[in-house]
């Protein structure tokens, strides 16, 4: 044999091996397509029969028992459970309950593998499981697969499972940080039935130094707002020496805490990190306490951008607090100038300043503010 | 408009698969006769030229708008009878919907008898 007739093979095997891996895959994506089609057309039907079923009590068309195994089943039941309410709600979980199909997921849920079958069975029982399965999902709030233990942690917060909320809070401190922040929305989900868990775990944990945990656990109660947890952030301000824990206090405090707030408050407005100073006048301003005015004015002329910042934003906020600002933009200060200029841009005092030029009305002010953002200084 | 007597024709209008399903299932049991529309051009292009007695009409739909589309009906001198649907849930979307002229607002999730009395209601109206 030669060097061509080698050549030749060579090449006529390469495209029979070519013509084989294209007409795999055409078949490949001809399947696929018609498995998509015919998936999306038992879903159709099931979303149909099971319309009829909650239209009609009539209708007794039955639901056959392998739908329970078809995945587009549980679809049309999840997309069904999202757009009906009241006891078209209770009549789906009838059927769900009916054709032992959270049983299912659940089965799945606890095999090995594969991946997706498990992350699927965690987001169906999320969507469709009720008391039955919280013990399941709690069970699963420490599966391997961080997603798996996000969807569990959600599907217990859909239904106010509250006694998962010390499960959910034990993982806490232990998650990496995207997993620790959808645990949070979750327990933000439970609103007030979680504020006093979440006490409990922020006092515990303090001492322990899971910062992270409670880091996460004190931003969950100023999202909750419940304000009856102001006196206990403010004990955990007294105490905490970790900055993130301090700073996060900081600002739930200027949701939660109320005027009881203001002297711990003014306290860590006194603080040598700027990051507690700078936290403090937002949320000093948050609680709404115009008494806390010439404090925030001083912040004015702090020696960092951010305090400035914020206690300029502060006092556009406040009642009375446009004044100081407009005497500021007249300080010696250049600094205290600025903030004060951009707060009052920020909160459109600027804007009614020009309103007024424009129509010949300008007060001294108005001079004042207009020569400062023109780059003049008045004096 | 269909008249009196005729089996009244019903326009729904959502992106969603599964609502249309569930409200040309709940409508034609009830004997109303129920085309559908897919995206806002098609709900708009079909308000224009067909002859319907209510279009239900979703509010956050690809193409235009719900509160855009019943607007455009008003400019091209169609006045049809629509009930809003949707999932945004602020009162914003409510009031502008009424002040662009639809006769109810329905919020999603819904209740289907609920939704079949009102249709019912703004039928027999």
């Amino acid at each position: 044999m030669n060097g061509t007739t080698i050549g030749v093979i060579a090449v006529v095997v390469v495209l029979i091996v070519d013509v084989v891996l294209l007409l795999g895959l055409v078949t490949m994506k001809a399947v696929n397509r018609r498995r998509a089609q015919s998936y999306k057309l038992r879903r159709a039907a099931y979303v149909a029969t099971l319309s009829r079923r909650l239209t009609s009590r009539a209708a007794s068309e039955p639901i056959e028992a392998r739908a329970a195994a078809d995945d587009a089943f549980l679809d049309a039941v999840i997309d069904m459970r999202n757009i009906v309410t009241g006891e078209e709600i209770e009549t789906l979980a009838g059927i769900v309950d009916g054709l032992g199909l959270a049983r299912r997921q659940e089965a799945r849920l606890r095999s090995r593998f594969p991946l997706g079958r498990r992350l699927r069975a965690a987001v169906s029982l999320a969507e469709i499981g009720d008391e039955t399965t919280a013990t399941v999902l709690i069970e699963h709030l420490s599966d391997r697969e961080p997603e798996i233990r996000v969807q569990c942690a959600r599907g217990l917060g859909r239904m106010q499972h509250t006694a998962a909320i010390d499960a959910i809070l034990e993982r806490l401190g232990l998650e990496e940080p995207w997993v620790r922040a959808r645990f949070a929305d979750t327990l933000v989900g439970f609103g007030a039935k979680a504020t006093w868990p979440l006490v409990a775990y922020i006092r515990v944990n303090l001492r322990h130094h899971d910062n992270d945990g409670v880091v996460e656990a004190i931003r969950v109660l100023g999202v909750i707002g419940d304000r009856e947890v102001g006196p206990t952030l403010a004990g955990v301000l007294r105490v905490a020496s970790d900055p993130e824990v301090r700073i996060a206090t900081i600002e739930a405090l200027g949701v939660v805490g109320g005027p009881l707030a203001i002297g711990p408050l003014k306290a860590t407005f006194r603080s040598t990190d700027w990051r507690l100073r700078a936290k403090s006048a937002t949320s000093l301003a948050h609680i709404g306490d115009p008494s806390v005015n010439s404090l925030l004015a001083r912040g004015l002329e702090d020696a960092n951008w951010w305090v400035r910042r914020n206690s300029a934003a502060g006092l556009a906020s406040l009642p009375g607090g446009a004044d100081l600002l407009l005497d500021a933009v007249s300080s010696d200060d250049q600094f205290a100038r600025d903030a004060a200029a951009e707060a009052l841009a920020d909160c459109g005092a600027l804007a009614a300043a020009r309103e007024r030029q424009e129509a010949g009305l300008t007060n001294a002010e108005d001079r004042l503010l207009l020569a400062h953002m023109s780059g003049q200084v008045l004096t | 408009m269909g008249t009196e007597g005729e089996t009244k024709r019903v326009l729904v209008a959502d992106d969603s698969d599964t609502v249309t399903t569930v409200l040309v299932t709940a409508l034609e049991l009830e004997g109303y006769k129920v085309e559908t529309a897919g995206n806002g051009i098609e709900a708009y292009e079909k308000g224009l030229t067909g002859d319907y007695d209510l279009v239900i009409l979703d509010q956050l739909m690809p193409g235009l708008l719900g509160l855009e589309i019943i607007d455009r009906w008003k400019q091209e001198g169609r006045q049809i009878s629509t009930i809003m649907l949707s999932g945004v849930d602020d009162d914003r979307t409510v009031v502008e919907s009424f002040e662009s002229g639809a006769v109810d607002f329905i919020r999603k999730p819904f209740r289907i008898p609920e939704l079949l009395a009102r249709v019912r209601q703004r039928l027999q109206a």
